[in-house]
């Protein structure tokens, strides 16, 4: 039996992959959430001018270092906090079933949602009967957006139901403004996302994705459109400017007021949960997704079956994986260089635990400068290397398991890339375009957002109807 | 070894959803809290959405749930919400308007079993399998056979009825001031 499953297992390497791929992929993308935390801590004190998280940290007896790691260990006091703490049932709470059931519904229904976003492009693989390939949607469907879209909306449940059980005016107020924004903003998204069906001419993310790497990416086929869906976007994830469902000068906390310890951090992991879902989406529908070139770069023999930038990217395997890693060891090795600063002038400024920082530095310093070394020498290493394809069966190269595996990893550390830069534009808003008036919104989005995106369908049709 | 599982593991999914559809379904009629009933319904669209699905209609499914379980029941959520907030006195289970209407479905179940007894449904994966480019060709065709004519019809029928309740609306937002003037004056 357990040599049965092993010789399956190394029979069809391809096929266990998919089969991994399945919990992988929201794993993943679920462990850019504690990073976008920090990243939202950091850049508010960043855009606000001021040091930010940085006491907590966690004391090395070894080194005689104190390690605060950037802020992060508040991530971790935070969730050991929040996590227990006693969980509370409010006894006015009218149906308590609801209430505890609340938080639960938005986490779950965003954690299906990666499942669709296609993280990596189709690999060909050679098998008994000609080429079979694995792709990089883990449910790979022709509607793959409408699904994510209906998912997406499942979500307002948790808010809507939570808040009513709650039996609070606040958490009323807030569930009801949650589900009007909700209804608003989900007409424009779906209005300004149909200009790139059109033009593709499916709803499968991977044959939006795939369009992209021929052609050009979607914020240049569609900049009008890229505008209205992210400003939609912003006010689906119910963050500044758009977060009238929570205002502390009127109703509190919003649609949470009535939660707390455990369930309070499932209602915020999901709520960054979906900006992260939302940065996903943004950069599959208009930055390419996984691909990295704008524009499709010459390849040597063209394959009708597999997109250009795909293709591209295998040809030049080498210089992308160098690519990719210098830029990574350029940013680490300015990032050492400017704790190696902060050490200097905390030094000099005679703080009584100036010793003490900057052992703290030192440590960082050598671990970034470390990882800034590697990575240069991997990309040194790996500069010459031009792989060409192992067969072609039935007109599909098919390129072999290591330069499969190195160019599905490259490509998904290029969407990660993107989703954490479109992660970072959310933060960047929040901090710094004040909050509207709810009924600012409801004008932004029924007059502004919603004609804008029709007039950006009516045109984006009669251009395709013209080209075709 | 895993190939072979895929007949019986699709026929456990269908089993799992086809119960919760039902015990759902079942759920709504004897709830006695509307917003019980209205989440019931939610789980009931949502299995019959899993069915679709494995009947090799993903586009249905996706509609299912984004039309019905998403939409439709998001509406009928919020106007419980909104309606039923006060009274918090559970609805009688069964009265005679409730057995006297059930009639009618019971009357379409017994229809939809004779015929399936029958003419056996014979489920080709080709006519089942409703993809988004096929359903369009076939709304929409301008040659022949097309539906857009009618489409734009009941699209504007909708405006129609949207600008029509607009309208009603505003008549009664119109005039505020009187209702508090009355109620003062009754009070008197």
């Amino acid at each position: 039996m357990i040599t049965d499953v092993i010789n399956w297992i190394c029979a069809n390497p391809y096929l266990v992959a998919s089969l991994l791929l399945v919990p992988a992929v929201p794993l993943i993308f679920f462990n850019i959430l504690p990073l976008l935390v920090v990243m939202e801590r950091r850049g508010a004190a960043f855009i606000q001018d001021r040091p930010g998280p940085n006491r907590a940290g966690i004391w090395i007896p070894g080194l005689n270092v104190r390690i605060r790691a950037f802020g992060m260990i508040y991530n971790a006091c935070d969730f050991v906090k929040l996590a227990v703490k006693e969980r509370f049932n409010p006894a006015f709470a009218a149906a308590s079933g609801y209430y505890v059931a609340g938080p639960f519904i938005p986490l779950a229904a965003a954690l299906i949602l990666p499942a669709f976003i296609p993280v990596f492009a189709p690999i060909a693989y050679s098998t008994a009967d000609g080429v079979g390939w694995l792709h990089g949607t883990t449910i790979a469907t022709h509607s793959g957006l409408l699904a994510l879209f209906a998912f997406s909306s499942l979500s307002i449940y948790g808010i809507v139901l939570g808040s009513w059980s709650a039996n609070s005016k606040y958490s009323l107020l807030g569930g009801m403004r949650a589900s009007a924004m909700m209804v608003s903003y989900e007409v424009s998204i779906g209005l300004a996302a149909a200009g790139m069906f059109l033009i593709v001419g499916s709803f499968d993310l991977a044959k939006i994705v795939a369009w992209q790497g021929d052609h050009t990416w979607g914020i240049f086929a569609q900049p009008l459109g890229f505008v209205l869906f992210t400003v939609a976007m912003f006010a689906e994830c119910n963050r500044t400017p758009f977060d009238v469902v929570e205002g502390d000068s009127e109703i509190v906390a919003g649609f949470h007021t009535e939660y707390g310890a455990i369930r309070f951090m499932l209602v915020m992991a999901a709520e960054y949960y979906h900006v992260i879902i939302a940065s996903a989406l943004i950069s599959t529908l208009y930055l390419g997704g996984y691909h990295l070139s704008p524009i499709p770069l010459p390849v040597g023999q063209d394959f009708a079956v597999v997109n250009l930038d795909d293709r591209w990217m295998r040809e030049h395997l080498g210089a992308v994986l160098a690519l990719m890693l210098g830029i990574g060891a350029i940013g680490a090795a300015v990032f050492a260089g400017l704790i190696n600063g902060r050490r200097v002038h905390y030094l000099k400024s005679g703080a009584t635990d100036a010793q003490e920082r900057a052992r703290e530095y030192i440590l960082y310093t050598a671990a970034i400068g470390g990882a800034a070394l590697l990575m240069a020498v991997g990309a040194v290493l790996l500069a010459g290397w031009s792989p060409a394809p192992k067969a072609v069966v039935a007109g599909v190269p098919v390129w072999g398991g290591l330069v499969d595996v190195l160019t599905a990893v490259a490509q998904f550390h290029i969407l990660l890339g993107k989703i954490i830069l479109v992660a970072w534009l959310f933060v960047w808003v929040r901090w710094t375009v004040p909050r509207f008036r709810y009924d600012q919104i409801m004008a932004l989005g029924w007059k502004v957002l919603l004609n804008g995106a029709l007039i950006n369908l009516l045109i984006t049709a009669i251009i395709v109807k013209l080209v075709r | 070894m895993f190939p072979s599982l895929d007949l019986s593991l699709g026929n456990i999914y269908f089993a799992g959803l086809a119960l919760t559809a039902l015990c759902c379904a079942l759920g709504v009629l004897v709830s006695r809290h509307p917003l019980n009933a209205a989440v019931l319904l939610i789980g009931a669209m949502l299995s019959l959405s899993g069915i679709y699905a494995l009947l090799d209609a993903p586009f249905l499914a996706v509609l299912q749930v984004m039309v019905y379980a998403g939409a439709v029941m998001m509406l009928v959520i919020f106007v419980i919400m909104v309606l039923n907030r006060a009274r918090e006195d559970a609805l009688p289970r069964f009265d005679a308007w409730s057995v006297a209407t059930a009639a009618a479905p019971l009357a379409l179940c017994g229809l939809l079993a004779a015929t399936m007894i029958r003419h056996p449904l014979q489920a080709s994966a080709a006519a089942v399998r409703g993809e988004p480019e096929p359903i369009a060709e076939r709304m929409f065709s301008m040659t022949g056979g097309g539906w857009w004519l009618l489409f734009v019809a009941v699209g504007v029928t909708l405006l129609v009825a949207v600008v029509g309740a607009v309208l009603l609306a505003k008549r009664k937002l119109d005039t505020p001031a009187e209702e508090p003037a009355q109620e003062a004056h009754h009070g008197h």
